[in-house]
């Protein structure tokens, strides 16, 4: 699993995924997700080469979105695959962090 | 002994290399302890299963989603997070009858206490968060089985539980039964 940040205009933080978001996968970013949530205001999460994702993968986007939000920042799911976009449809997840696939309505989305 | 390795943030995980030297005729049973480090095991073993059997990549998925789901529940909440207890997973071809397919059917045991994920109770209903500060942390689990797996069946074994998960296949992507 790997993950890298770019700082883009607008004060958005883009975060890229990129493997299987399983049980290994969700240990082996939490701490980075967590520690960039820490500062981000408006974080967009790009779930584009995100190849799986179980429910601690969930949990491993959930924690630092809610990190963000508490401190009235802003959060965008970018790009899933189908099947992890039904991933997060069946959770329910989708109704609190809106789900785009435009990078431009990602980002205004975020504010 | 098995080898592991040490991922970035110091988790242990077995070494998946040394699991299975031959993916193309995966072991019909993989027993697993009750860590959650051993479901990194669950991974190669399907995709050796799927590649014998021309799985669609999309049940390939929700069949690692199921099973993830389903051990890590076991793990967490059957056994309470105590190490070293059992858990096998089997898999066996299927035919469906009455209809032009054939099945992957998964069947996994546990020497835990009975829990029915079919029970009604098991995913009650509870109303929508209407805010990301209460979505619960847990519980997606039971959810994603009955949402990903064609068919989930629960039985209570003299000491544990079984648990049948089973995946639809178009019968034209099955291999030649000899």
């Amino acid at each position: 699993m790997q993950i890298s940040t770019e700082e883009m205009p607008g004060g958005i933080t883009r975060v890229a995924l990129d493997g299987r978001m399983d049980i290994a996968g969700a240990a082996a970013v939490d701490l980075k997700m967590n520690l960039i949530a820490g500062s981000a205001k408006k974080l967009l999460v790009d779930l584009e080469k995100v190849a799986f994702l179980g429910s601690m993968g969930l949990r491993s986007i959930v924690t630092p979105a809610r990190a963000v939000k508490s401190r009235g920042g802003t959060v965008v799911l970018f790009a899933p695959n189908e099947m992890v976009e039904s991933v997060l449809k069946t959770s329910g997840i989708d109704t609190l962090i809106p789900v785009r696939h435009d990078l431009d309505a990602a980002i205004a989305e975020l504010g | 002994m098995r080898a592991t390795l040490t991922l970035e943030n110091g988790m242990t995980v077995p070494d998946q290399s040394l699991s299975n030297p031959d993916p193309a005729w995966p072991e019909a049973r993989l027993t697993l302890k009750s860590q959650l480090e051993d479901l990194t095991l669950v991974w190669p073993w399907v995709e050796a299963i799927a590649a014998r059997y021309s799985v669609p990549a999309d049940t390939q998925f929700a069949i690692q989603l199921c099973l993830e789901e389903a051990l890590s529940n076991i793990i967490r909440h059957g056994y309470q997070s105590q190490p070293n207890q059992a858990i096998s997973v089997e898999y066996a071809p299927a035919c469906v009858e009455n209809d032009n397919a054939e099945e992957l059917v998964f069947t996994v045991e546990d020497h835990a206490p009975p829990f029915d994920p079919l029970a009604p109770s098991a995913d009650a209903p509870a109303p929508a968060p209407v805010s990301i500060q209460e979505f619960p942390p847990g519980g997606q689990g039971i959810r994603l089985m009955r949402k990903f797996a064609g068919r989930l069946a629960w039985q209570q074994l003299p000491n544990g539980n079984r648990l049948t998960l089973a995946f639809t296949l178009p019968r034209s992507l099955s291999p030649s039964v000899p």
